[in-house]
């Protein structure tokens, strides 16, 4: 630059493609890919197939994670609140402080993490496997709609089965809460049978699937609009892996807290 | 003739269930070894590596590709942990006004906070960007034969590529965790006095009473543990990626898995061991 060496102009470029726009313009994208999806859905021919061929993927994927992840979880959570109510002498109280816990907050934080972590991750990474080898454009010059085919019936089967995960981890974290807190922490066993339904009722139950219904449907999006959109290269698919799991964790973070909020408006 | 053909020939299915818990004891063993190398090589990288050591904590702090785009790792983990904790302030808050006693949300805030919310969100946070993004890193370098190259280079491979992004996500994790703790604090806060119009004393006052400082430094040992393991588990589903570009995909979803689980059971047997059963707490005083 310095030793005269003729400077070569910037391509034009329309102020709409600059670099610090990416996130917006990745937005935008998805925005469309999401409504595209939903139309899909809607047009006849329904991928059913499919549809349970992915929902025995991601259960497949996702079943042991949740067992795995939710035992640990409500055990703590029943260890912390029991700590604190034995100090009050109210340990009788202990199904209270568990249901609180496996309903309200673990149920949708663990089928978050399981949703995203295993579900949409794993969604990720076949369907990106597909787009580099080229088999959704081979899909579309046989006149097949990747959209309708592939990405609505996972799209669908992925909300189903977070709705079905929900139920099965608030089933094991009150077992689980039950066993640690009977045999561990000496509580009596009809007494945290008794105090289950104490603040936790029926409208926290529907809210708690309403949550997970909408992580499912939010998280297999994600998983979708990453896998269709892989660049090429070795480091691609592995990088949208990545990303599927950061922005999905990080979406649905915001998705709960907002709808615990919106729940007790509700609920009240 | 052996036993072995013998046995395939006759009970096929047996052998076959006999060969696959054999794959995976011995997956569980080769596991174990890269683990403790990748461990002992820890010195190495202090005496060898040390300018990949700064370099992966430079990456690592801030991100890299499209995760630089939105903030980085530090933008992901508070995120995250703001959300977590204002949900938990909201569902305290109306549990406790259910009882009538709203005003003790800061303790609520600064006990389950400390002990179990900050780490187990932190562990989620570490594991989706700093794992995932190593896994997908030294997968990606395993099949372009990076690796290979390195080895024949005479790099030692794990020290130079394992042990270093174990050492730089254990040193970055310290300040990482301070932020996450701060700001699922000030969430927790923000949510009872500006969204639920409680007033700041009260809440600081039920705060600062219940806050143990002690607790704080607990949690500290129970995410030094939990990142420990997170990232031998992402660094080594990354190092035996196989099968391509898309082997590179499964292999991050693996890892990911895999470490949220094991991350998981590190949080709670550490939490037990440092709280005991009693739990270590005195309400009254």
């Amino acid at each position: 630059m310095t030793h005269g060496t003729k400077e070569t102009p910037p391509p034009h470029r329309p102020w709409a493609e600059t670099k610090a726009l990416g996130f917006v313009r990745g937005l935008g994208k998805f925005s469309a890919f999401s409504l595209d999806a939903f139309l899909a859905m809607l047009r006849p021919p329904f991928a059913g197939r499919e549809f349970l061929e992915q929902c025995w993927f991601i259960i497949r994927v996702s079943m042991m994670p949740t067992l795995l992840l939710v035992i640990p979880f409500v055990v703590l959570a029943t260890f912390t609140f029991n700590v604190l109510l034995v100090e009050f002498g109210a340990a009788d109280l202990s199904g209270t402080g568990t249901a609180l816990a496996a309903v309200n907050q673990i149920g949708p934080f663990v089928t978050v993490l399981v949703v995203a972590g295993s579900g949409a991750a794993a969604m990720c990474a076949d369907l990106g496997a597909r787009t580099i080898r080229d088999e959704l454009d081979a899909l579309r010059v046989m006149g097949v709609d990747p959209m309708r085919a592939l990405v609505a019936p996972r799209v669908l089967a992925a909300t189903l089965v977070a709705l079905m995960l929900s139920s099965l981890v608030t089933l094991m974290g009150l077992t689980g809460g039950f066993l640690f807190a009977v045999f561990f922490q000496h509580v009596t066993p009809g007494a945290f049978a008794a105090s289950l339904t104490l603040i936790t009722g029926v409208s926290d139950v529907l809210v708690s699937m309403v949550k997970a219904t909408s992580f499912g449907l939010i998280a297999g999006l994600i998983g979708c609009y990453q896998g269709t959109h892989v660049g090429g290269g070795p480091a691609a698919v592995g990088n949208a892996v990545n990303e599927t799991v950061v922005y999905s964790f990080t979406l649905l973070f915001i998705v709960n807290a907002v709808l615990t909020a919106v729940g007790f408006e509700v609920t009240k | 003739m052996s036993m072995s053909v013998i046995l395939q020939q006759r009970l096929p299915r047996v052998a076959r269930g006999w060969n696959t818990l054999g794959a995976t004891w011995r997956q569980l063993g080769e596991q174990t070894r890269f683990y403790g190398k990748t461990i002992g090589s820890l010195v190495d990288v202090f005496m060898h590596y040390k300018g990949e050591l700064l370099r992966q904590v430079a990456a690592m702090s801030l991100g890299t590709g499209s995760l630089a785009v939105i903030g980085g790792t530090v933008a992901v983990v508070a995120f995250l942990t703001m959300s977590t904790s204002g949900a938990v302030a909201s569902q305290g808050f109306n549990q406790l006004s259910q009882v009538g006693v709203e005003a003790l949300n800061g303790f609520a805030a600064a006990f389950v906070n400390t002990r179990l919310v900050t780490p187990a969100t932190g562990a989620v946070a570490f594991a989706a960007t700093i794992g995932a993004g190593a896994t997908a890193q030294l997968g990606a370098m395993r099949i372009s034969e990076e690796i290979d190259a390195l080895e024949v280079m005479g790099i030692r491979s794990i020290a130079y590529l394992a042990s270093t992004r174990v050492a730089a996500a254990l040193i970055v994790v310290v300040p990482l965790y301070c932020v996450a703790l701060l700001l699922g604090y000030f969430a927790a806060q923000s949510i009872t006095t500006w969204f639920y119009g409680q007033s700041g004393g009260v809440y600081q006052h039920y705060f600062n009473t219940f806050f143990i400082p002690a607790d704080a430094l607990r949690s500290f040992v129970v995410t030094v543990a939990e990142v420990t393991v997170i990232m031998l588990v992402h660094t080594y589903y990354g190092y035996n990626a196989s099968g391509g570009p898309a082997g590179v995909g499964e292999a991050v979803g693996r890892a990911t898995r895999t470490s949220l689980i094991a991350a998981v059971f590190v949080i709670l047997f550490v939490t037990l061991a440092l709280y005991g059963q009693t739990g270590n707490f005195n309400f009254a005083g």
